[in-house]
């Protein structure tokens, strides 16, 4: 009897599940999403699983120097920044979400996932593999650091500080999860591979496989992150950087040929640590600057008054406007 | 520098990345572009030496109380004549 009852209760659950899942596979659409890294590993419920999953620490044994660089740059702490972009993402909580009525956000426990994004899209693309509890818990450490720093409590300070800098734009962010842009044409980026200028096998047993990538060599790589004007595309729209838009229509249409990839990381020399004007060496290739003066005698109706004309000419020589802003 | 208007609407700049959007104004250097500037300045009163400064300042903030940068910096000597009428 029970048996029985228990066998109809699972064939019944098992239909459900059948039915169920007919639907959902036609509603995703492209093929190979499946094999993915979020797919692979489900979504992150921690910050510490967020990390996990994008976890590049095993590339540093063989590609030390290429660590060592992109650890200068500021992609290596794109929550942190220098401190100012975690501050602003609580602005952004503080003066924005809770403010706006129809944003559902009374205070910080109510932050979901698709509330970040607006900043996220760019500044840690792989939130968009977490649940909500990660967006709560992000918050919270920004709250708890910048109460720290105001408290002058050091140790509470640097636990969150070492959070938040464990969430970065890192290898597999370029190499893997954000290597494709044109996924119905090229692909969604698979587990195990990291996604290169070559074909072949790469010596890492967690990522097997090398294989090229469309973009590596293009702008858009660093396009996608990098800004065209408001991001439409949102429920409430942000706007951040937004020199791909000019390296499109202001660089591009003047006849500019360069990719970002040619000034930033190879004319550059600076490779995988990719930086703005405070790199010296970038800060002289922005700019021809010169300054002419010419003094004289001025005169006017009775009075001779000595008087220097300066004259400023400068003529930006990067890919796009300067300052992005 | 770019002036994004506050939430795509009115005269109002924005500030925050979560409120900015479009832009008001601009004043940035684009690319390929040349910019001048002419400035014109009085000798103190006696003088026929003059030294000039030219300091071109990146303000991320908009005032020289956050995080000024200094781009650039040159100097020059400027004489004129001490003889005639
Ligand atoms: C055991 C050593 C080893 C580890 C670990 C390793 N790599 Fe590699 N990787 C190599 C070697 C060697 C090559 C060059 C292979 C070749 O050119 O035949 C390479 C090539 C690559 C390339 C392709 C370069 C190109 O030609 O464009 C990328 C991208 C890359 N690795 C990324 C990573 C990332 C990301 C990780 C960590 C997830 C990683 N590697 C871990 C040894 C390693
Ligand atoms: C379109 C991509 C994109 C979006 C969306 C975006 N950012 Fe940014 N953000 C960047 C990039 C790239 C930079 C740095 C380079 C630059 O300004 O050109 C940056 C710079 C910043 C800076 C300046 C850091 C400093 O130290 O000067 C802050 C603060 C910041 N972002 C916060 C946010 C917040 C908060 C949001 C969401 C409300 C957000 N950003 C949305 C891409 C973006
Ligand atoms: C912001 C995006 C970005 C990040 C983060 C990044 N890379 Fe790269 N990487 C690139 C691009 C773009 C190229 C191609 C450069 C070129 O075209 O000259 C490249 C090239 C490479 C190459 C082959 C060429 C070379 O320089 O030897 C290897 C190997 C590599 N990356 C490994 C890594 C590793 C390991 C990490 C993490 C420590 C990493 N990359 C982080 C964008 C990135
Ligand atoms: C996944 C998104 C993403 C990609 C891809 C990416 N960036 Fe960035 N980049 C950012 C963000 C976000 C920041 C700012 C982080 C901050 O300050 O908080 C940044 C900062 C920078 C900065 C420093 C800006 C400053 O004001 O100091 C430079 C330079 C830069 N990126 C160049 C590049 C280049 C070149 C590429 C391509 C090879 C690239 N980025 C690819 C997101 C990205
Ligand atoms: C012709 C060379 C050249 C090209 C092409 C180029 N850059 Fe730059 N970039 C520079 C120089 C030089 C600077 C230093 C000036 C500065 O920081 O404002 C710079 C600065 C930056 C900054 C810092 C902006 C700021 O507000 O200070 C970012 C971010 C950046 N580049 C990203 C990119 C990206 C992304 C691309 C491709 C879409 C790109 N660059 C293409 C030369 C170039």
């Amino acid at each position: 009897m029970t048996t029985k009852k228990i066998k109809t209760v699972w064939v019944w659950t098992a239909m459900i599940a059948l039915a169920l899942s007919i639907p959902l596979t036609a509603l995703a659409a492209g093929i190979g999403k499946e094999g993915r890294i979020v797919n692979k590993k489900g979504k992150a419920n921690t910050i510490a699983e967020l990390v996990a999953m994008y976890d590049s620490s095993s590339c540093i044994e063989c590609h030390q120097e290429i660590h060592d660089d992109w650890a200068l740059s500021v992609h290596s702490r794109s929550i942190y920044g220098t401190g100012r972009t975690a501050a602003t993402f609580r602005t952004s909580v503080v003066n924005g979400l809770q403010e706006w009525a129809f944003s559902g956000v009374k205070g910080p426990k109510d932050v979901q996932v698709e509330h970040l994004m607006g900043c996220a899209k760019c500044h840690l693309p792989q939130l968009a593999d977490a649940n909500d509890s990660v967006a709560k818990e992000l918050i919270a450490s920004i709250y708890n650091w910048m109460d720290a720093v105001r408290a002058g409590n050091d140790k509470v300070r640097i636990v969150e500080e070492n959070k938040l800098k464990s969430l970065n734009i890192n290898c597999l962010v370029c190499h893997n999860r954000n290597a494709i842009t044109h996924k119905w044409t090229d692909g969604y980026p698979q587990k195990g591979v990291v996604y290169g200028s070559t074909d072949g096998e790469h010596p890492s047993d967690a990522f097997p496989t090398m294989k090229k990538s469309a973009i590596m060599g293009e702008s858009i790589l660093c396009g996608q992150c990098h800004g065209l004007g408001p991001n439409l595309e949102l429920d409430n729209p942000t706007q951040c950087a937004t020199l791909y838009g000019s390296y499109l229509w202001s660089y591009t249409a003047e006849g500019g040929r360069e990719t970002c990839q040619e000034c930033h990381m190879r004319k550059s020399g600076l490779g995988h640590n990719m930086q703005s004007y405070r790199d010296p060496g970038l800060a002289e290739a922005a700019l021809d600057f010169k300054v002419q003066t010419s003094g004289f005698h001025w005169r006017d109706a009775s009075n001779i008054r000595p008087y220097v004309a300066v004259d400023i000419s400068m003529t930006n020589k990067a890919g796009h406007v300067i300052p992005d802003g | 520098m770019p002036i994004p208007q506050q939430f795509a609407r009115g005269d109002r700049m924005g500030r925050g990345p979560y409120e900015k959007s479009g832009l008001i104004s601009e004043t940035s250097l684009h690319p390929g572009k040349t910019k001048k500037e002419h400035f014109e300045i009085f000798y103190p009163e006696g003088l026929t030496d003059l030294d000039v400064t030219v300091k071109l300042w990146y303000l991320p903030y908009g005032t020289m109380a956050s995080d000024p940068f200094l781009w650039r910096e040159v100097n020059k000597s400027v004489s004129i004549s001490k003889e005639g009428k």
